[in-house]
């Protein structure tokens, strides 16, 4: 009776998984056929597949993957269900510091300064927020540093020449998947994998920790350590996101919403659910904004965002955010 | 003799460095219940926390067992805790007291077999696979306390374990406790006198420090409560042996409490 309730859990959550594997594969065929010069199957591999459109549908996925899991862990470490890193100004941090790094030093690779503004816009909100539990004050000071350092980008976009800045000033601003490299996929799939696998490690303690920080203690966590560590792979997963695809707003908070809504709370299941239903909002959102204007092309943060918006609204619309501590 | 499960020597704890507790010496004999009783602000949570291992002292020690608090799940097999207002969590009731084993990783079939126990003890087998948010006030207490429990502890730290519960949900509560009578210590915070009342000892906490800790026949009388609580409270005891009960009847003398200054605790 209890082994076959246990093993139907796991079965439960492999099918939710493979399920939601499966759908990426399909929505990734789909935005490979299509884009902004018209739909080309892909067995018909050339190079307008296999160089341009493949990568690029990849790269989308890696940085979905990235902010949901980004999404999830801090939402566990912050105890607050709309914990995001693009609402709480963290993915603005990177932005500003990976625009700069590019204006300054335009022949090194953006991702270090992404990760240094990244943690410097969390530590940032951090202590902006730093008092007796509120959702609020969080909240409104991820806004306030975000839009501040969306300011700060934006003044250096129209300041350096586009020519230092590797793409257009709207992507950085409002997410772009350029024409990625294949090479340029390396460091976010060795992140992803590596941080999914680290924290499902640890999925049980994050679950304790979701539950705050006082009873995770005494259910046995070391809180400070954990909450560091989870904090650290959050930082490095959004610096390399907006590293190599700008402001793709709402990803971190849609995903792990809805792989909890699917997949149930614990986070054994939600890591990976999230992961992948981030991989496949980036992915879709991308061939939507290659293809509803085409031949011109929307910049895919417009997408997720005219999406995360509304139901960033409808969130706080239901009261669901909570912070303990 | 046998060593005590919790035992607290020269304590002294406090928030942003100001000794919020101190001087306090408390040893907790294995099955023992002792409840912590004062006002609001008199250093009962405080202490409790510092039982249960969740605040560092300023000064003093206290051990489990003869040792320091271990890590991990051995920490929850030493000492489970009920947090005072624990919101309710969208974990459903097995996944919530699950997380009461410390572990790291799926259950074992046996792991298993324990958290329906807890589920079945603390009557929730019904509600087992139901999303805590969606219980009643009663109902999520004793989810909790499934939780506190299922590691089987040697001793559980309850902070207002019957608070905001309806009398329906307090008699559970009181059942749920009971039933762990000499099998479990227990340290219970509470304003509860009636549950202080059917504890083993009572510890009256006044301004940061003990001020009176024997039996609760000896402990719960109205002169001690009027200085501890600011209050005069009226016991009446049950002719046939049961619980006593406690009636406020108007607020004490200032010229009781002034005996007990909180500025002692600061000296």
């Amino acid at each position: 009776m209890m082994s076959r309730r246990g093993t139907a859990g796991v079965a439960r959550r492999h099918r939710v998984v493979l399920g939601f594997a499966i759908a990426c594969a399909i929505v990734g065929v789909l935005a490979i056929c299509a884009g902004s010069t018209g739909w080309r199957w892909p067995w018909a591999w050339n190079a307008m597949v296999g160089e341009l459109r493949a990568p690029r549908v990849l790269l989308g996925g890696l940085v979905g993957a990235a902010l949901a899991v980004a999404g999830v862990a801090m939402q566990a470490v912050l105890h607050n269900d709309l914990a995001d890193p693009y609402v709480l100004g963290i993915s603005g941090g990177a932005s500003v510091s990976a625009v700069g790094s590019l204006a300054l030093w335009p022949g090194v690779a953006p991702g270090p300064a992404a990760a240094v503004g990244a943690a410097g816009a969390a530590a940032l909100v951090r202590g902006l927020a730093r008092g007796p539990h509120d959702p609020t004050r969080l909240l409104l000071a991820g806004v306030a540093v975000g839009s501040m350092l969306a300011s700060a980008t934006g003044l250096i976009l129209v300041l350096a020449p586009d020519s230092q800045l590797l793409r257009s000033s709207t992507s950085w601003l409002f997410g772009g998947l350029g024409t990625p490299r294949w090479s340029a996929l390396i460091a976010p799939a060795v992140a992803v994998a590596g941080a999914v696998a680290w924290l499902e490690r640890r999925a049980e303690r994050i679950d304790r920790l979701a539950l705050g920080a006082d009873v995770a203690a005494a259910l046995g966590v070391a809180v400070p350590a954990l909450r560091r560590r989870v904090l650290v792979i959050a930082v490095v997963l959004t610096a390399l996101s907006v590293a190599a695809a700008g402001l793709v707003g709402f990803v971190g908070l849609i995903a792990p919403h809805a792989a909890r809504r699917i997949a149930g709370q614990p986070h054994r299941a939600v890591l990976p659910v999230a992961a992948l239903a981030g991989a496949l909002l980036v992915m879709a959102a991308d061939a939507l904004a290659r293809t509803v204007f085409a031949p011109r092309e929307v910049p895919v943060g417009l997408v997720t965002a005219s999406i995360g918006g509304p139901f960033f609204l409808w969130q706080l619309h239901r009261g669901v955010q909570r912070v303990v501590q | 003799m046998t060593a005590p499960v919790i035992e607290a020597e020269g304590l002294a704890v406090g928030r942003a460095g100001a000794p919020v507790l101190a001087g306090v010496a408390l040893a907790v004999s294995p099955g023992e219940r002792i409840a912590l009783v004062g006002a609001n602000g008199s250093g009962k949570t405080t202490l409790l926390r510092a039982l249960a291992g969740l605040d560092r002292p300023l000064a003093g020690a206290v051990r489990w067992a003869g040792q320091p608090l271990p890590h991990g799940a051995l920490r929850v097999q030493a000492v489970g805790v009920l947090f005072q207002g624990e919101p309710a969590s969208r974990f459903t009731v097995r996944e919530l007291v699950t997380l009461g084993l410390g572990l790291d990783g799926p259950p074992s079939a046996a792991a298993r077999g324990r958290v329906d126990d807890a589920i079945a003890s603390a009557a929730l087998a019904g509600l087992a696979d139901r999303p805590c948010a969606t219980l009643s006030g009663g109902e999520a207490q004793r989810a909790l306390l499934a939780r506190a429990l299922v590691a089987r502890p040697r001793a559980i730290a309850l902070d207002e374990p019957t608070n905001h519960l309806d009398p329906a949900g307090r008699a559970m509560v009181h059942a749920l406790l009971d039933r762990l009578r000499g099998a479990v210590a227990a340290v219970i915070a509470t304003h509860d006198l009636e549950l202080a009342a059917g504890c083993d000892r009572v510890a009256l906490l006044h301004g940061g420090r003990i001020t009176a800790l024997g039996m609760p026949t000896d402990v719960l009388t109205p002169a001690l409560l009027a200085a501890a609580l600011g209050v005069q409270i009226r016991r009446l005891d049950d002719p046939s042996g049961g619980p006593p009960l406690f009636r406020m009847v108007a607020t004490a003398a200032a010229a009781t409490t002034a005996a007990l200054d909180p500025r002692e605790v600061a000296a």
